[in-house]
């Protein structure tokens, strides 16, 4: 335990710390937040939680969680110590997102219209064309301005070196982005002394940058697009975010239900009668898009929408499809299929993977299966996976037997130690393990909002992040380049 | 605006006016029942059961206990119980509920507001007792809100239009409740207890200091049914909410020519507004109240088939 003044600090031993050498001092970047967390008193900072608890309640700043009483409402957890990212380290980042998300847009465009990466033998055909996020229904059906990867969320770790790695990129619907607006604000009244010192990056524009990147999807011929965000309803974990992306764009928030097709246009009902829509930022999952197209029993989504979609008269972000580059199989392939593509070699390095359906991989996840982490493809939100390291031999066991049935929807990454932060967890200030998810939007051209959805992990050594897991959330500061 | 969000905001406006509206109740009942519990204790009772007219469908889920106060099954029923429909318990639920779906259509203010208010209901029902009086106010911080912080756009109006249907319609058969018992009754030797009656009645509908800027502190009781049914400025006669009632349904059809829902309840306005001299003579007061309840139940209808059902 390290004690600088009054505060208590408690670093991480094991995995990188964010915030400390490895003989306790503070790392640079990090040196005057802890000085001005020093100069607080207990009942200060104690005070201050108080406050920020009862701010994020009062604006009902919640997340629904599936599987408990229905419509449980919760606050996702918000830990106000900052995670600082320097700018050096930040170019770096965004270079390598802007680098990926390209490439990915290629390869889905390339999927759908051509196939040539399969002919090539660069990805095998069976991994993409067997999976369900391969929509055949979609061949040569190829969105406006050529774009699938509209909002992009591609999760980031650091593993013991500090080194950042790609862990997972999210082309569907990636949530988060409201919690990233809100923490600001929330820091901002908080603690506005921590900003005194700090040339953080603003992040408060992303409504408008999503705006424009959403108007940019619009089919050619709409004058004045009419946008609106597609939820499916207060039900959905992310409810909340997407009507605070509607309110924040100034857009209409609509369910299935508010929408029809006719004459192979989208209209939603109103007060006034039915009104054309031209481009939905849908956050429906593809299968429940259109009951006509994809799951017949879906009431979330709109009879008829895939054929207007298909006309090239709504714009749909992200496009239909695009789901298939989430595959945790594909992302085996990215560094080859990043070379492929823009002929680069990859700028942000990711997590080795072994892949269930190479048979001398398979014998090698078998083998190991105590030190890996083994993952279905197709899910995320840290369901269905194994933590070998942590896992009793039975479940290991059992989880294996699953595996041998359908090798090809599994694969494997060794356990990689996630780095830790500085997190206040009854008056010290313990390290807990983080990720990152930045948010990349693909309109006119490839931006990354200069900051992300830092997630923590609240449960002492825990490696899980997710807020339906149990964890929480911080303000990501990007810094800018000192003009002095 | 979208039907579905129309639809959600006039519900919010139902909802939270017909909390306030409890919440009101309940203060007068309990404090005319704490007032005469002792002297004419068949009086309080009827006063409380008349919230069971004014509520039609609620029940008593509770015992009436010996030498209790009469008002504790019924704050039970009407604060808390939520399988009362007309719970304040239930009310502010559903408002939050319809709320929290068309967020993106409120500002944060009205959102922040009632969110305190849902979480004051949710504390008392595990603690019990509601203080209702601060209750009251956080219900008001909400319509504040509403009314310093929304823009007035349809949205808002479709708010105002629950808001002001449900307070006519609540208005009426409150009068509807008490009416008839009141005018049966004689001025019998206690005088002030006739007349304690008429200020609840006046105060029931938040009536009582209006009514004596016009009239005075005399209660003379046609005076005061005029006062609650046409008159032309206090926001719960009658006439003044079938006013405002047209005034919400003329600015969302526009000029375009009449909307059913605004000529049936313009049917209403005009007989209260021009016929309020004739009905006072003839004193058919229970047919009126009747007929008022019955038009703005049209009402309600035709904007549901109006407009929530595209």
């Amino acid at each position: 335990m390290l004690f600088l003044g009054a505060v208590k600090w408690l670093p991480e031993k094991k995995a990188f710390d964010e915030a400390f050498d490895r003989d306790g001092t503070a790392r640079q970047h990090y040196r005057p937040l802890v000085s001005i967390l020093e100069g607080f008193t207990q009942g200060e900072i104690e005070r201050r939680e108080r406050l920020q608890r009862l701010s994020l309640i009062d604006q009902g700043i919640t997340f629904t969680v599936y599987g408990e009483k229905e419509g449980t409402e919760r606050i996702f957890p918000f830990d106000f110590v900052p995670r600082v990212i320097p700018s050096r380290e930040w170019e770096r980042l965004q270079a390598g997102l802007v680098q990926r998300v390209t490439a990915l847009n290629l390869f889905i465009l390339d999927v759908y219209q051509g196939q040539k990466c399969l002919k090539d033998g660069i990805v095998p055909p069976e991994i993409i064309l067997s999976r369900k996020e391969y929509k055949r229904e979609l061949l040569n059906v190829i969105p406006p301005r050529r774009i699938f990867t509209h909002v992009v969320g591609t999760d980031i770790i650091r593993n013991g070196a500090g080194e950042y790695l790609v862990l997972e990129d999210n082309c569907r619907c990636p949530s988060g982005v409201s919690y990233v607006l809100e923490n600001r604000n929330t820091l901002n009244r908080v603690f506005p002394e921590f900003f005194t010192y700090y040339p953080v990056r603003p992040i408060k524009d992303y409504p408008t940058l999503l705006l424009d990147t959403l108007l940019h999807a619009a089919p050619r011929f709409s004058e004045k697009p009419v946008v609106v965000i597609l939820t499916p309803g207060m039900a959905n974990s992310a409810y909340f975010e997407h009507s605070f992306l509607a309110r924040e764009m100034g857009v209409v928030l609509v369910e299935g239900r508010d929408l029809i097709v006719e004459d192979n246009y989208v209209y939603m009902r109103t007060t006034q009668g039915k009104q054309k829509v031209d481009v939905i930022y849908r956050r429906v999952d593809d299968d429940f898009l259109d009951p006509l197209t994809f799951r017949r029993d879906s009431l979330l989504g709109v009879p008829g929408l895939m054929n207007v979609y298909r006309e090239g008269n709504v714009g749909l972000a992200n496009a239909p499809g695009a789901g298939v580059a989430d595959d945790k199989s594909v992302y085996a392939f990215m560094p080859e299929l990043i070379r492929y593509y823009l002929g680069e070699d990859a700028l942000l390095a990711q997590v080795p993977t072994y892949l269930g359906a190479r048979a001398t991989d398979l014998a090698y996840i078998v083998e190991h299966a105590h030190e890996l982490v083994i993952k279905t493809t197709g899910d995320s939100g840290g369901y269905g996976m194994l933590m070998g390291p942590f896992a009793a031999k039975k479940e290991i066991e059992a989880y294996l037997a699953q595996v041998k049935k359908t090798p090809g929807n599994y694969i494997a990454q060794p356990l990689i130690e996630l780095s830790a932060h500085p997190t206040y967890v009854d008056g010290t200030f313990e390290a807990r393990r983080i990720d990152l998810r930045p948010f990349i939007l693909y309109g006119e051209s490839v931006r990354v909002l200069p900051g992300g959805l830092t997630r923590v992990a609240l449960r002492p050594g825990s490696y899980v992040v997710n807020s339906s897991q149990g964890g929480g959330s911080k303000d990501t500061w990007v810094l800018a380049e000192k003009n002095a | 605006m979208l039907s579905r969000v129309a639809d959600s905001l006039y519900w919010m406006g139902r909802y939270l006016e017909r909390a306030e509206n409890i919440t009101r109740l309940l203060l007068v009942t309990e404090d005319f029942s704490t007032e005469t519990q002792g002297l004419a204790e068949d009086l309080a009772q009827t006063a409380w059961k008349d919230m069971l007219a004014i509520f039609p469908s609620a029940q008593l889920t509770r015992e009436i206990t010996p030498f209790a106060p009469l008002s504790v099954p019924y704050l039970h029923t009407f604060f808390t119980d939520l399988t009362n429909g007309y719970s304040i318990n239930f009310s502010i639920r559903k408002a939050r509920e319809n709320a929290r779906s068309v967020r993106e259509a409120l500002t944060l203010e009205v959102f922040l507001a009632l969110n305190e208010v849902f979480r004051a209901v949710e504390t008392y029902e595990r603690k019990g007792m509601p203080d209702l009086p601060a209750f009251h106010k956080g219900i008001f911080a909400v319509v504040g809100a509403i009314e310093h912080t929304s823009t007035r756009d349809d949205g808002w109006r479709f708010l105002k239009l629950g808001e002001s249907l449900e307070r006519s319609y609540r208005a009426a058969l409150v009068l509807r409740a008490r009416l008839p018992a009141l005018l049966a009754a004689e001025v019998r030797g206690d005088a002030p207890l006739y007349y304690t009656q008429w200020r609840t009645l006046l105060r029931s509908l938040s009536s009582l200091e209006n009514y004596r800027r016009v009239y005075g502190a005399r209660l003379e009781p046609n005076l005061v049914i005029g006062f609650l049914l046409f008159d032309a400025d206090s926001p719960r006669s009658l006439r003044y909410g079938a006013s405002v009632v047209c005034d919400y349904l003329a600015a969302l059809s526009g000029p375009v020519e009449l909307t059913t829902p605004a000529r049936i309840i313009g049917r209403l306005h005009a007989d209260l507004r021009y016929d309020d001299e004739a009905q006072m003579r003839r004193g058919d007061f229970v047919g009126l109240l009747d007929r008022v309840v019955g038009e703005l139940a049209k009402t309600h209808d035709a904007i549901a088939t109006q407009y929530f059902v595209t």
